[in-house]
């Protein structure tokens, strides 16, 4: 469970100050699959960064499974982002030097899970995404789709609680965009993960089970479907 | 761990070219500091080795009072009895040897030399046959033969022969005062020409027999030193506290130095010159230090967004940390070991043949004991330090880039373009 309550978040361009979230209130349920939406610079991804612990808040407060942000500091946040959450690029953010096995393998590296479970849940989660065969190839040897693929594989792999996704498909083409989708959502339904992923592309949003509207920094709408 | 050095390791083939260009940069810095540093520690090897061996030996004894008054070369402070000394010290195993040393005046006579002339001189006056079992002069000859005992005879080092232009079979006359004050006139034939390879020697070294000036000087079973010779693997200075004892023993009136004490001026000098080289070195390694500094800049500003990636993932900064100090550590290593390997192979040379600096030193007094060739000298401990410097201070330079990557927030990373 996401309590996000009258977030504020302010940037400073020089000597103005945007105001890029004002007081921005939504609860997110456990195992949802919801889009964030609005055109640029309505602060979807100032508000999916503050949900994901890596930006701070200027005001309100976010509680993820009963735990204040607010309140914790640059240790715990990183503790709880290792253990908890999982992230979705836009650029997909690969090592261009590791292949497709240890881009993934690596968030269990970092929480010193034993080798053996590493490859076993690694070759799983691979599997899972389309990438059976491919564990060796570089990112440079894959397609954008594949890619991503990668990319959810990382977020997955650790059995985090929430998935964070910044604009998934806005790299992507339209039919391979939706391939993500799907795989996105099988995701959610298999391991009840919660998904919450911005976006301005109208087809993404149709796929979102929950639909937030923000625009200047502020909900203008919130529709279930 | 383990992922850490894996992608360490493969990030040092991401990019190959500037990987190479800074391990050679750092490879190169070595190399010159090895090469640089044998040179300096086979000079100075030998010129503490050519000192001992041709100008103070390991130990003398001297009168009290000798040593404060060097300079004038007083004949009226001596060892008495210095035959009796120089038997006790070798009944405890020590090969010792008296000497008188007495400024002069040498006269040139036209005949000879072509010109009448005179110039002040330091004369040294040895025993023919003990001497040489405390200096090393015998190799050394490179004209006519050594002064017999009882003759009015001269060895003159090689670069003096040259600037008088003095050869075998010429007469000098020493004009000195003797024990006493009284003037004394010697007429020396000059029977020999020695090439030492103490530059210092050469360029001074005027040797007649003991006893013959003895009996001019009226220094007759007088000495104004006593020279020993001690083995290499000796400490000289526990050597020479049981020769202050043994000489204590034999009567008062006697100091016993070493040749640190002797060559203070030359090891103060030395300290310098080590000092003004380890800057020269230091700017060697500072010049390595930036290149891979300016390196590991470059790769985290590329790699912003990754690195941004993985602190959202979880990784801690400890952990960022490391991984770009192994990869500088990486560099370092793959530059240490080329630069390592290089100087090495070109110390091999430097050992074995030298650098002449011959042209140098015979016009120059830079203070080394050291005629013309410099030779290096092969240093464990300084090729390891090196080798560990090169990685060490590569991994160093790293920590100031990343740690300012680590305070950029999150979101910046993963927006840097």
């Amino acid at each position: 469970m996401i309590q996000v309550q009258n977030v504020i978040r302010n940037y400073k361009a020089g000597e103005t100050v945007v105001k890029a979230l004002k007081g921005v209130s939504l609860d997110i349920g456990d195992g949802e699959f919801l889009s964030i939406a609005g055109p640029s610079g309505s602060g979807k991804t100032t508000l999916l960064n503050l949900i994901g612990c890596i930006d701070a808040l200027d005001g309100g407060e976010i509680t993820i499974e009963g735990q204040p942000v607010s309140g914790m500091d640059k240790k715990t946040k990183t503790e709880f982002r290792r253990n908890n959450l999982g992230f979705i690029f836009q650029t997909y953010n690969l090592i261009p030097v590791l292949s497709a096995y240890e881009n993934v393998s690596f968030v269990l590296s970092i929480l010193n899970i034993p080798e053996k479970e590493i490859e076993e849940r690694t070759m799983r989660i691979l599997k899972e995404v389309g990438l059976e065969g491919m564990e060796h190839r570089r990112p440079d040897r894959l397609s954008g789709g594949q890619q991503q693929r990668i990319a959810i594989a990382r977020a997955l792999v650790k059995n985090p609680k929430i998935v964070l996704a910044d604009e998934p498909t806005a790299n992507l083409d339209s039919k391979t965009g939706e391939e993500i989708l799907k795989l996105m959502k099988e995701m959610n339904r298999k391991y009840h993960t919660t998904f919450i992923f911005s976006t301005h592309d109208s087809m993404v949003m149709d796929y979102a089970a929950r639909l937030v509207l923000l625009h200047d920094g502020q909900i203008v709408s919130d529709e279930r479907r | 761990m383990k992922f850490l050095v894996v992608l360490a390791c493969k990030n040092l083939t991401r990019y190959k070219r500037r990987t190479i260009i800074t391990a050679v940069t750092i490879a190169i810095g070595l190399m010159l500091f090895i090469l640089i540093d044998s040179i300096l520690i086979g000079v100075d090897r030998e010129s503490v080795r050519n000192l001992k061996w041709y100008e103070t030996s390991s130990v003398r004894i001297m009168a009290t009072g000798y040593w404060e008054d060097r300079l004038m070369l007083p004949l009226d402070v001596s060892i008495d009895d210095p035959y009796t000394k120089v038997q006790l010290l070798r009944e405890h195993g020590y090969d010792a040897t008296p000497r008188i040393m007495f400024a002069a005046d040498l006269i040139l006579y036209s005949e000879d030399f072509g010109e009448d002339g005179n110039l002040p001189v330091q004369v040294t006056a040895v025993d023919t046959t003990l001497d040489n079992t405390v200096f090393r002069f015998e190799d050394t000859l490179l004209e006519g033969r050594f002064a017999e005992s009882g003759k009015n005879e001269l060895v003159i080092g090689s670069w003096m022969a040259e600037d008088l232009q003095a050869e075998v079979g010429y007469w000098v006359t020493l004009v000195t005062r003797g024990n006493g004050g009284f003037f004394e006139a010697m007429d020396m034939q000059i029977v020999g020409i020695v090439n030492c390879p103490n530059p210092n020697v050469n360029r001074s070294l005027l040797m007649v027999p003991i006893d013959t000036v003895a009996d001019y000087l009226a220094m007759e079973n007088l000495a104004t030193e006593i020279d020993i010779a001690l083995p290499e693997s000796a400490d000289t200075d526990v050597e020479a506290q049981a020769i202050t004892r043994l000489m204590a023993e034999s009567g008062k009136g006697t100091t016993v130095m070493t040749w640190k004490d002797l060559a203070g001026d030359y090891l103060a000098m030395m300290q310098a010159e080590r000092g003004g080289s380890s800057t020269m070195l230091f700017l060697v390694f500072l010049i390595a230090a930036v290149g891979i500094s300016n390196t590991m800049l470059m790769v985290i500003n590329e790699r912003t967004r990754e690195l941004g990636m993985m602190r959202a993932l979880g990784m801690d900064d400890r952990s960022i940390h490391w991984l770009f100090m192994l990869e500088a550590g990486g560099i370092g290593l793959l530059g240490s070991s080329i630069g390592v390997a290089l100087g090495m192979l070109a110390n091999i040379y430097i050992v074995q043949e030298g650098l002449d600096f011959g042209f140098f030193m015979r016009e120059m007094d830079m203070a080394y004991r050291v005629q013309s060739i410099f030779r290096g000298a092969w240093s464990l401990r300084s090729i390891l330090t090196t080798f560990f410097s090169g990685i060490f201070l590569s991994m160093l330079v790293a920590w100031i880039p990343t740690r300012r990557a680590i305070r950029m927030d999150i979101p910046s990373c993963l927006r840097h373009q």
